[in-house]
């Protein structure tokens, strides 16, 4: 593959703007048997925390209009298993590794970010200020300028690798936290998780969910992402990683046209395991025949004058 | 596990609300009884998720048994033959077969749940193994796949209405078996309750009991960690990776 998709964020580079989300791709060697995943920009490895965690009551996940709600809560094998088990493996893969870290406090955020700090083959930190499936952290630090600054500072200071702070739909003021990560020292934004909503079975009168309310993911929220990248991409001048339901090439281009650099494919990754290589495939197709480069789309959407 | 595309090479209408859905691609079928793949078909956006279903048969066709409950399945019971379906698998770990079946065999089907055991059933055959087959259902409608059992296995049908075979819980004819044969292996698929109960009377008996649960998931490959279920120790499993099959003393415990 040629180097047109290559696409520079802050001291990260990508071969291509292409990577799966965390959570919806596992730790990423679950699909070597049918796939390169070293064609990927990137993985954004399932949330890691210090310790293992169980996750939360079931059912977990449920299909809704367009999309699909969630409430795993963050389970992952932990630190150690991570490191000393995967990590190998996605060397070995060749994989582009950004690891999604989540803890309860500052410190826990900022040991992991040590610790990541000198583990071989990891690309970058995606630190998750906005899961809204746990009840300590996530989705608390990520509403409020005040406490999104003070998690990415603390990431900030023990790590030399690129930073890129996750960010919820459900703060107050994006464009506000966008600036006050930035500011923090955050290389990049990705953006955004899931929103809270919740889904009810009529016949049984109870919540499809087991912890009631989940994360909905997929196209449904595509025009609220879309409007979210569009907002914080005038107010910060670090790269915005986008994502929020993309499927296929045209919404990665929409992305791009909003303001996003790159791109997270998320819940169509369950559609179709294989989606992320074929867009890829598809957005090379599309800037070699146009010849441009991803970078010459960025935030290039033309609203015009009012009338 | 792989992922391919597949054509729908015969659609079959086995029962009411009910398709047996073949299908072929360029390269065979793989899988054991109790394992399962994740299908959808080339139907644009909507529904997203892949839906999971038990192998029913393998080889240069793969089969499957879907029952209409929603959106997803009824478009897969309306497909037709040369339609595209996306298949991958074959996932999970399937029933682990007896090495010595001489206590004998039981296999206890409910509804729809009949398709992992009639896979089980052909298996045993090919061995030389002919089993009881124990098949409950609602009522006489509710009995996809029943033609492919009588020839391979001895079946004994009940109906909760008894329009068809006893009038019934399928545990009265499973209980009268394990009389005979309290150290029968027995493998059961069907309703969260009703393997709950074939599982109480199997351990009860001495007998050792296989069951395959279900889940609602979205990958069915162990990376989005939403098929989990709660085990006898209080600890989560994944369906989709630890399961379908699981020993029934993991899940229900060994007290009745």
């Amino acid at each position: 593959m040629s180097d047109i998709l290559a696409v520079q964020l802050g001291s990260l580079r990508l071969a291509n703007p292409i990577i799966t989300a965390s959570g919806t791709f596992g730790y990423g060697v679950e699909y070597a048997d049918f796939m390169d995943v070293s064609r990927l920009g990137g993985i954004s490895v399932k949330g890691i925390s210090l310790e293992p965690r169980v996750g939360n009551p079931p059912p977990r996940v449920c299909e809704t209009p367009g999309g699909m709600l969630n409430s795993i809560g963050l389970a992952n094998i932990g630190y150690d298993a991570f490191v000393d088990r995967t990590m190998p493996v996605l060397r070995q893969m060749g994989a582009t590794v950004i690891v999604n870290i989540y803890g309860t406090s500052h410190d826990e955020f900022a040991q992991l970010a040590r610790r990541f700090d000198t583990v071989e083959g990891v690309a970058a930190l995606e630190v998750n200020i906005s899961c809204p499936n746990v009840k300590e952290g996530g989705i608390h630090f990520g509403v409020s300028g005040k406490s999104a600054s003070g998690v990415t500072r603390a990431v900030r200071e023990v790590t030399s690798l690129p930073v890129i702070v996750k960010l919820s739909p459900e703060a107050l003021d994006l464009p506000d936290i966008g600036k006050a990560v930035q500011d923090a020292g955050a290389d990049a934004i990705s953006m955004i998780n899931t929103f809270r909503g919740m889904s009810i079975d009529v016949e049984t009168r109870k919540p499809r969910l087991g912890a009631v309310m989940g994360g909905l993911s997929g196209p449904a929220i595509r025009p609220l992402a879309v409007r979210m990248v569009y907002q914080v991409y005038q107010a910060v001048n670090i790269p915005i990683i986008g994502m929020g339901g993309i499927a296929c090439l045209r919404d990665v281009l929409e992305f791009f046209l909003a303001g996003a650099s790159a791109v997270q494919v998320g819940t169509a990754n369950f559609t179709d395991p294989t989606i992320a290589v074929k867009i890829v495939d598809e957005l090379e197709e599309y800037c070699v025949a146009r010849g441009i480069r991803p970078a010459d789309l960025v935030g290039k959407v033309e609203v015009g004058e009012a009338k | 596990m792989d992922y391919f595309k597949t054509r729908i090479t015969r659609m079959e209408i086995p029962a009411r609300d009910h398709a047996i859905l073949r299908f072929s691609g360029d390269r065979p079928v793989d899988g054991e009884p109790g394992q399962f793949v994740m299908v959808r078909g080339n139907w644009g956006a909507h529904p997203i998720l892949p839906r999971a279903f038990s192998l029913v048969e393998v080889g240069k066709e793969g089969a499957i048994l879907v029952r209409n409950v929603g959106e997803g399945t009824n478009l897969l019971a309306s497909m037709e033959q040369g339609d595209e379906l996306l298949v991958l698998g074959p996932l999970g770990r399937g029933f682990s077969l007896p090495s010595e079946t001489g206590g004998g065999v039981a296999l206890v089907a409910g509804g729809v749940g009949v398709a992992p055991l009639v896979f089980l059933a052909q298996r045993l055959a090919d061995k030389g193994i002919k089993p009881v087959f124990l098949y409950g259902a609602r009522t006489g409608d509710d009995l996809p796949l029943r033609d492919q059992i009588g020839g391979i296995c001895d079946l004994t049908i009940t109906t909760e209405d008894g329009s068809v075979g006893e009038k019934g819980l399928v545990t009265a004819p499973l209980e009268r078996f394990l009389q005979t044969n309290p150290t029968a292996s027995v493998f059961s698929c069907g309703p969260e309750a009703m393997l709950e109960a074939v599982a109480r009377v199997s351990v009860e008996a001495g007998a050792r009991c296989q069951v395959a649960l279900e889940s609602p998931m979205a990958c069915g490959m162990g990376t989005c960690k939403g098929c989990a279920i709660l085990d006898a120790a209080g600890e989560y499993r994944y369906v989709c990776t630890d399961g379908p099959a699981f020993e029934s003393v993991e899940i229900f415990g060994r007290e009745p």
